[in-house]
């Protein structure tokens, strides 16, 4: 690991640190502006961070080190993958080892610390959310997996980097079925890892239908401004990764300033459609009882296996 | 991979594609337009092939294929449901996760049992004959796990849109004829299928769910 | 000269469809039906002397002209009874004369496509032939039009449309093996069988099994036969006797030329394993059903599934005495399934219903129906001299012959279940208390009594037939 490369791991790291509340922020504008609102500026979710920093600590009485603890492990996985991703760039630091069930694992772990922590609540709507969110963990995580083994069908290798470097430099292997099955597969899986419409309504406080909500209910001040960090991260991270999938076109293919500077402003440019992209998908869909989550993310999973197959068959 | 191999793929994939969304969406609608997908899918297949190996008779399958499968027989069946108060969506016997990690099984299962094609054939057609097998399977399940009489009667177009791919597939060069007879057919039997409806809604039945009198 | 076979069906279905439906109608659907037969001889006696008839997509081979002779023999004897069922029909305000007509034109397009089946050379033909089977009798199973009916010929056209699309990929696959293997003409029997070691074996292993399944749905085999009892059962009892009687040995016929190519393919064994697990399969399905049942229509209708499964049993030994049996077996239980069929239809309408609670005492009270019910069961169960004794004698035989102790012993006590299950069933039809006797018109009783006397000469003499038989054989064998 040199300087370079480091230095490459700390640029994508500030992307993703100042881009993931700007890209939560920009997405509920666009939704506002379509739902004829005026909608807070775009900013809001880092003036909410800052605000929250500066507030007092409150805790439930019965909880014990994982409450405190999980929100500082959801922010070290996603700033983990931040740094070793290819998300600006296909040199960043460790790229040889970047593994891409790895580096789902690695996001997975900060979503079990944070449904640990409303486990430890004690509460009833912490331990609903726990159960909700790992029920559709458990149904995202095989449809990751297989869309992960399609992707890799090509190269014989599920390398990350190298995946995305195979995109950038043969178009073709974009539009084989193969990859197009295991992106479209991709899709849910995002939208339900991230909490989105139709899987979960971010922006409801409904007690009945709320996921993700009923998971941080409890936290308050700095350990809620951290948890809302950390999960602007994480969108951040998957819609940079699908974008790159998609189209890693304007990705810095070596370590010069220029290339990777370019590298940032595609990949944030690319994520800013995506964000608006799911923002219009979200105005014109409803949640999907709880109950039918599980056709959508079979849906999921049977388009990343018919992916492998197909991969299989093309081989 | 050639762009030819690689469009070849996709629309076989489409045809497939088609058939899981027919297994997993319950409204009657949505069926009817991936069925027409697939229509279209395979009507593309068969141009794509027409015009790699210069053949005239294989453009004008295709073409009796859109008209057919992707026009006439949607367009039929949506006047079906049009008639048929109360049925919006499906009535599922194996609910939908099941179905489609059923679909996922059976799609497995055509990738082993079309080897023996796979290694006769080979090249950039005779690979996809997989994808074709797991459509007719795929149709088969429809067929048993819907209840509704248009669910049955779309497990059947998809068992034998996926034959079609294959024959499509396998026998390029195939007597045009018998491409004709099997696309006309398939119209002959929905028209069939359909004259049976209108005289079962004639004798007051609205659903085959009050079809049980006949058994053991 | 082999289209000639279709000229008459073909001109007797036109006048039905055109001309106002009168009994003069459905007596040229029997004249069309003799004529049929007629011919049939006359293939017969053509090939016996000179070898099979015409070429290309259309052959008469001894196996053709023997199954002309069935088709001809069964459909006369239905066609006689549609007479007078119409008549009652049309009579008793049942059926309108447009839907009399409809029925004539169907019954006569459906002997034409069996006879397209067993004259084609040509697998796209066979299979052309025998999906008009099916649309055809959709509407003939359904002819009652009432919900049960319809229920029925729903369930019948969606189950065999299903089988014939299997049968389809199937003939792609073999139409695929020939044409890897450079066979001039890849869709016809004779250059298949006669290039059949040429052809790549796991292709047409699985073009095979496809194609076994597909034409055995129509043949009433595992596992897709459950359209047959309620298809029996709802059409009216001259389709019932075409269908169990022609139909499903139309389709066994294809599946006997099948073999064929797969045993020059593939040689003996997988075909012979396949064809016994399903015959066998049948068996026990059949006798399972048979034991418990409770209608007479639906009783004749799994045995005739027993009698399929038989038959797929002894194909699948294979060998010229195990398939001249084959053989024997598809025109005795034709003629006496028809029979039965047809009695039961008189049973129906002399009684309103064919429930087997309800019919006790059916001999003394109806001697003639229940008399010819009682013949014709001893005729099914194999007792001498019917020729179904002979012909279930031969295919045991066969497979004792050709090692197989255990298919015979298998065969043996499925048939001795089932004939303990159909005496009971018999006795409890046939026997009890008395009342008066009505008797049934002689009209009725003497085609069905001619034919009984035919299954009974077959099985004594087999005069003319036992040459033609064991050429057809030959011709599979």
């Amino acid at each position: 690991m040199n300087l370079a490369s480091l230095l490459t791991g700390a640029t994508q790291l500030a992307l993703v640190v100042l881009g993931g509340p700007l890209l939560l922020g920009l997405m509920r504008t666009v939704r506002s502006r379509l739902e004829g609102r005026d909608g807070p500026p775009v900013s809001q979710p880092w003036r909410d961070i800052a605000k929250l920093a500066h507030k007092q600590r409150t805790r439930p009485n019965e909880s014990s080190w994982i409450f405190p603890a999980a929100p500082l492990v959801l922010v070290a996985t996603a700033a983990t993958v931040a740094v070793l991703a290819p998300l600006a760039t296909l040199t960043p630091p460790l790229s040889a080892s970047t593994d891409f069930i790895a580096v789902i694992f690695v996001l997975l772990v900060g979503s079990v610390s944070l449904a640990l922590a409303a486990l430890d609540t004690g509460t009833a709507f912490g331990g609903m959310g726990a159960s909700r969110a790992l029920t559709i963990g458990a149904l995202v995580e095989p449809a990751l997996l297989v869309a992960v083994l399609a992707l890799s069908l090509p190269l014989h290798s599920t390398n990350l980097i190298a995946i995305v470097a195979e995109g950038s430099a043969h178009a073709s292997v974009l539009v084989g079925p193969s990859h197009l099955l295991a992106l479209g597969s991709f899709v849910v899986v995002i939208l339900a890892e991230s909490g989105r419409l139709p899987v979960d309504n971010p922006s409801t406080h409904l007690e009945l239908t709320m996921i993700y909500e009923a998971l941080i209910l409890e936290y308050s001040g700095p350990d809620l401004a951290l948890v809302t960090l950390g999960e602007s991260m994480r969108l951040a991270i998957w819609f940079g990764l699908f974008v790159n999938l998609v189209a890693p076109w304007g990705i810095a293919t070596h370590a010069g300033a220029l290339a990777i500077l370019l590298g940032v402003l595609a990949v944030a440019l690319k994520v800013a459609l995506a964000g608006v992209a799911v923002a219009l998908f979200e105005v014109t869909t409803a949640k999907l009882r709880l109950f039918r989550l599980p056709e959508l993310l079979a849906g999921g999973f049977i388009l990343a296996l018919l992916g492998v197959v197909t991969g299989a068959v093309m081989r | 991979m050639t762009t030819f191999a690689n469009a070849l793929a996709s629309a076989a994939v489409v045809v497939t594609v088609a058939a899981v969304v027919v297994l997993w969406r319950r409204r009657l609608r949505s069926i009817l337009v991936a069925l027409s997908i697939q229509g279209v899918a395979l009507a593309a297949l068969a141009t794509l092939l027409g015009a790699h190996e210069h053949d005239g008779g294989l453009l004008a399958v295709a073409l009796l294929v859109l008209l057919v499968k992707a026009l006439l027989i949607p367009g039929l069946l949506a006047r079906v449901i049009a008639a048929t108060p109360g049925a919006r969506e499906t009535d599922p016997l194996v609910n939908v996760p099941a179905s489609l990690v059923i679909a996922g099984l059976l799609t497995l299962v055509a990738f082993v049992a079309a080897r023996p094609i796979v290694a006769l054939v080979g090249g950039p057609t005779g690979r996809l004959v997989p994808l074709g097998l797991a459509t007719v399977l795929i149709g088969f399940f429809v067929m048993v796990a819907r209840r509704r009489a248009l669910s049955q009667i779309a497990g059947l177009l998809l068992v034998d849109n996926g034959i079609a791919l294959v024959a499509f597939l396998v026998t390029s060069g195939v007597p045009v004829i018998v491409e004709l007879g099997s696309s006309l057919d398939v119209l002959f039997g929905v028209v069939v299928l359909r004259l049976l409806l209108a005289r079962l809604t004639a004798a007051g039945v609205r659903d085959l769910d009050q079809l049980r009198s006949l058994h053991d | 000269m082999v289209y000639l076979l279709f000229l008459a069906p073909i001109v007797a279905g036109f006048v039905a469809l055109v001309a106002t439906w009168q009994p003069a109608v459905a007596w040229l659907g029997t004249a069309s039906s003799a004529v049929v037969l007629v011919l049939g001889v006359g293939f017969a006696v053509r090939v016996e002397s000179s070898g099979p008839v015409g070429g290309g997509v259309l052959r008469v081979d001894a196996l053709s002209a023997f199954m002309v002779i069935v088709i001809g023999a069964v459909s006369l004897l239905a066609t006689v009874r549609s007479v007078s069922y119409l008549t009652e029909e049309v009579a008793s305000g049942h059926s309108t004369r447009r839907h009399a007509a409809l029925y004539s034109t169907l019954v006569q397009g459906f002997i034409a496509a069996m006879l397209l089946a067993v004259a084609a050379n040509n697998l796209g033909v066979l299979w052309v032939a025998i999906e008009a089977t099916t649309v055809v009798t959709t509407f003939l199973v359904g002819h009652h039009r009432t919900p049960a009916a319809l229920e029925a010929s729903w369930k019948y056209i969606i189950i065999c449309s299903v089988g014939i699309a299997v049968a389809f990929l199937g003939t792609a696959v073999l139409y695929l093996a020939g044409v890897h293997a450079g066979v001039a003409n890849p869709l016809d029997f004779t250059s298949l069988a006669a290039h059949a070691a040429t052809l790549n074996a796991p292709v047409v292993r699985l073009a095979f099994t496809l194609l076994v399944l597909g034409y055995g749905t129509k043949a009433g085999l595992v596992p897709l036969f459950s359209w047959l009892p309620d298809a029996h059962g709802q059409a009216p009892a001259p389709v019932s006797a075409l269908m169990s009687g022609v139909l499903l040995s139309v389709a066994l016929s294809a599946i006997l030329r099948l073999r064929v190519i797969a045993v020059g393919a593939l040689g003996p064994s997988f075909p012979r394993v396949l064809l016994l697990t399903i015959g066998v399969a049948t068996l026990l399905v059949a006798a399972s059903m048979l034991l418990a049942q409770r209608d007479l229509k639906r009783l004749l209708a799994y045995s005739t599934m027993e009698h399929m499964g038989i038959m797929t049993v002894a194909a699948g030994v294979g060998g010229p005495l195990a398939l001249s049996g084959v053989l024997l077996h598809i025109l005795g239980h034709g003629l006496v399934k028809g029979v039965l069929f047809l009695d039961a239809g008189e049973v129906l309408r002399l009684e309103g219903t064919t429930r087997i609670e309800a019919l006790r005492g059916l001999l003394s009270r109806r001697p003639a129906v229940g008399a010819l019910l009682a013949l014709g069961l001893a005729g099914l169960l194999g007792l001498p001299p019917f020729s179904i004794f002979v012909s279930e004698l031969t295919m045991l035989r066969a497979e004792a012959g050709a090692g197989l102790w255990w298919v015979a012993a298998i065969v043996l006590v499925v048939l001795a279940v089932i004939l303990a299950a159909i005496l009971a069933h018999a006795r409890t039809m046939l026997f009890g208390p008395s009342e008066t006797a009505t008797t049934s018109p002689v009209s009725l009783s003497a085609p069905l009594g001619l034919a009984l006397g035919a299954a009974v000469w077959l099985g004594i003499v087999a005069w003319p037939l036992a040459h033609l038989i064991t050429l057809a054989a030959k011709v599979v064998a």
